[in-house]
């Protein structure tokens, strides 16, 4: 093998695959697209549109709208202004006729209606056009709960504050491991898994997929004849596989980059946020986890590569490849469901295995890290597998390719190729 | 006599049980345009990729440049295969630099020749185009650009005037004659009898993975089979010129004749017997052409495979 062959097929790959449309669109979009849901749709919700809500309070019997007014005027964002409060005999349609008016016709922005309840002392609705804010019903919601808890703790002596903290009790979960102890659990696992899943199996889709198609358009061309009796197989392979391994990686160093400058200029930003203070993003994403993201981002995307281009070795036409690029897609599929199970259940026999198969350790593994630190050796071992899955992979991909890429009109069987694999 | 450009010994080349090379000899001098016929399945393009090393020989051996291993050479080696592509969402001086910077090049030295040579085969303005958009006769040029482009010192072409216009056929033939100029051996796989009979100094005739006829063309035409007289005359009704000794058969239309010269005689006797009865316009002696020949080695047997077996 020539280094500088496979380098010059590198680069022509790399610079193939960085130049494509898909490729373009997908580096920058991700980023986009990710700030964008975890820093932008909270300030959506928080600042909807408008400042100042006028509402009317509209009772029927419960006795309870001044001291809901009172709570409400307590609200910041949106201010609500109570604009109205009313008795009303019952919350029936003509009664509520005139209020439904003022909502259409825009004097109101929406009006609540109080009935009384047996048990927690009032149900009530919210009537408006627009009803969509999650954030501002709940503060209404949280009005209306604390309305109820100061007429049911009257005169008790109970303080009202301690009852208020009771109820927003929160269990927290704490990693134990050999490094430390780590704050956050499920969530934070489950987050970090699902966005390497997500990044890994686009990536690898879009330009593994770039590459199994040049591998074909190569063949079906046959630029490859040209291309063979210059490189030698196993040179070509490799070099295709590096020049898209570089590809993944440019996009991983812009992805990290992006992510980086995210912590460090839009987090200090999004904490400001009024319900997001105590979104903690240092927590899920510590300096250890984008390390071993990196780590199996870029091995689960080698193997995975190599599984394109040996795939696509052996397919005549992009019709044939299309179908024999599931093959290749659902070791990541099962991983990425298995990641659920191991998500739950970080200490199992199952899941012990599981991280260390080498198709599977890149999403697996970094579940369990995630989840329930594993010991050292373990995620090494599985590194160390899955580096070996790579290097065994790779070494049948090239007498797979040595063999299959000069074939034209027909594929080689499955026991053309384990003879092939045989014959050394 | 210098070593052969390509030598095969004893050639086999089988693919799931059909013979598309059986036990071929061959051997190319070197600087010479050197022609390798043959029917369509008839061995050629699997004879030219075993040479090359895309294929590995069942059987016997190859000798490329005096080299048992044609890795060790294969940038001295160019390579224009029959049927071929390129990149279509390249930019046509892209593609040529790459194709040239894979046989060897540095990348400037890559990118420069490919200038050159566009410029050469009169795409200098597609430079920046993508290749797909190229006509086929265009991108043929591209292809043969990038077979030489690294001055390799045998050069392969398999059929490389098929859909060439007469004007790009000229300029590629004088492509090819260039090369040779420089010393470069040529081997050239065709159909084409003209092409061969302009350009090739030797041939190779295969049929059926074996060689039927190998030699230096002037060699094997006028050593084989019968010379021909033709003749343009003024008729004077002295009765055909086909009973004339010496004459095998032939026609005569009564203006014009042609003589087939018994294998035997002497063709000069044959044309003073001719000036001796008519009045004569014109008179030519002719060897049989190679496509006479070609028809007449591999006959009317049609061929049983077609030309890419794998």
């Amino acid at each position: 093998m020539s280094p500088s062959q496979i380098a010059k097929v590198a680069r022509r790959e790399y610079l193939t695959r960085v130049r494509s449309k898909a490729f373009i669109l997908m580096t920058v979009m991700i980023p986009i697209l990710m700030g964008g849901y975890i820093f932008i749709m909270p300030l959506l919700f928080t600042s909807s549109g408008t400042d100042e809500l006028r509402i009317a309070v509209v009772d029927a019997g419960t006795g309870l709208a001044p001291a809901l007014a009172g709570q409400l005027a307590a609200i910041e964002q949106p201010r609500i202004d109570v604009a109205e409060q009313a008795v009303v005999p019952d919350d029936s349609e003509s009664v509520r006729r005139p209020y439904t008016e003022a909502v259409l016709d825009g004097s109101l922005d929406g009006y609540l209606v109080l009935t009384p309840d047996p048990v927690i002392g009032a149900g009530s609705r919210y009537y408006a056009r627009e009803t969509g804010n999650p954030v501002m019903l709940r503060d209404i919601e949280r009005a209306i709960e604390a309305t109820l808890l100061d007429r049911l703790v009257a005169g008790t002596g109970v303080d009202t504050e301690r009852v208020r903290a009771w109820q927003r009790f929160d269990l927290e979960a704490v990693t134990v491991s050999d490094e430390g102890e780590t704050e956050g659990g499920f969530e934070a696992a489950f987050f970090s898994t699902f966005a390497l899943a997500m990044l890994l199996y686009m990536a690898v889709l879009i330009n593994g997929q770039g590459m199994a198609m040049a591998i074909v358009e190569e063949k079906s061309s046959r630029l490859i004849e040209v291309i063979l009796g210059a490189v030698t197989a196993t040179e070509f392979m490799t070099g295709k596989i590096l020049g898209v391994l570089g590809s993944g990686l440019t996009q991983l160093g812009i992805w990290v980059g992006a992510l980086l400058l995210g912590v460090l200029y839009a987090a200090p930003m999004l904490a400001m946020g009024p319900d997001l203070a105590d979104f903690d993003l240092g927590a899920v994403l510590s300096v250890e986890l984008i390390l071993y993201f990196s780590i199996f981002f870029a091995l689960g995307y080698f193997l995975y590569s190599v599984f394109f281009a040996t795939i696509a070795a052996t397919c005549t036409s992009t019709e044939e490849l299309g179908q024999a690029m599931f093959a290749a897609v659902l070791p990541m599929v099962v991983a990425l469901m298995s990641s659920f199970y191991v998500i739950a259940n970080p200490g199992t026999v199952a899941t012990r295995v599981l991280s260390l198969l080498p198709p599977f350790t890149p999403l697996v593994m970094l579940a369990r890290v995630n989840v329930l630190t594993p010991p050292l050796w373990e995620i090494w071992l599985g590194i160390a597998l899955l580096a070996l899955g790579i290097v065994a992979s790779g070494w049948l991909a090239a007498k797979i390719f040595r063999y299959a890429l000069l074939m034209h009109g027909k594929r080689p069987t499955l026991p053309e190729l384990m003879s092939v694999i045989r014959a050394g | 006599m210098p070593t052969p450009a390509l030598r095969c010994q004893d050639l086999v080349k089988t693919f799931a049980g059909t013979t598309a090379v059986a036990g071929l000899n061959l051997s190319v001098p070197a600087g010479a345009i050197f022609g390798l016929l043959g029917p369509n399945g008839s061995g050629k393009t699997s004879t030219i990729r075993t040479s090359l090393g895309l294929y590995v020989p069942d059987g016997g051996h190859v000798e490329l440049l005096g080299s048992r291993d044609p890795l060790a050479v294969r940038h001295r080696v160019g390579y224009l295969p029959e049927e071929r592509g390129l990149y279509a969402k390249m930019k046509v001086a892209e593609q040529l630099t790459f194709l040239a910077a894979i046989r060897g090049l540095d990348q400037a030295e890559a990118a420069r020749r490919a200038h050159a040579w566009l410029d050469r085969v009169g795409l200098a303005a597609n430079a920046k185009s993508d290749t797909g958009d190229l006509s086929k006769g265009m991108q043929q040029k591209v292809q043969f650009a990038a077979a030489v482009i690294h001055e390799p010192d045998l050069i392969v072409l398999d059929e490389p005037f098929t859909g060439l216009d007469p004007i790009n056929t000229r300029l590629l033939k004088d492509l090819i004659l260039e090369q040779r100029e420089r010393g470069a051996t040529v081997v050239l796989s065709t159909h084409l009898m003209e092409q061969v009979e302009a350009l090739c100094e030797s041939i190779c005739l295969i049929h059926r993975g074996r060689p039927v006829l190998d030699g230096v063309v002037a060699d094997i035409r006028a050593g084989h089979g019968r010379n021909t007289v033709a003749v343009e005359y003024e008729g004077n009704g002295a009765g055909p010129l086909t009973d004339l000794p010496g004459v095998r058969r032939g026609e005569d239309t009564g203006q014009e004749a042609r003589l087939e010269v018994d294998a035997g005689a002497d063709a000069q006797a044959v044309i003073r017997a001719v000036v001796d009865r008519v009045t004569i316009r014109s008179v030519r002696l002719e060897h049989p052409s190679l496509e006479d020949i070609y028809l007449e080695r591999v006959g009317a047997s049609p061929s049983p495979a077609e030309e890419d077996a794998s």
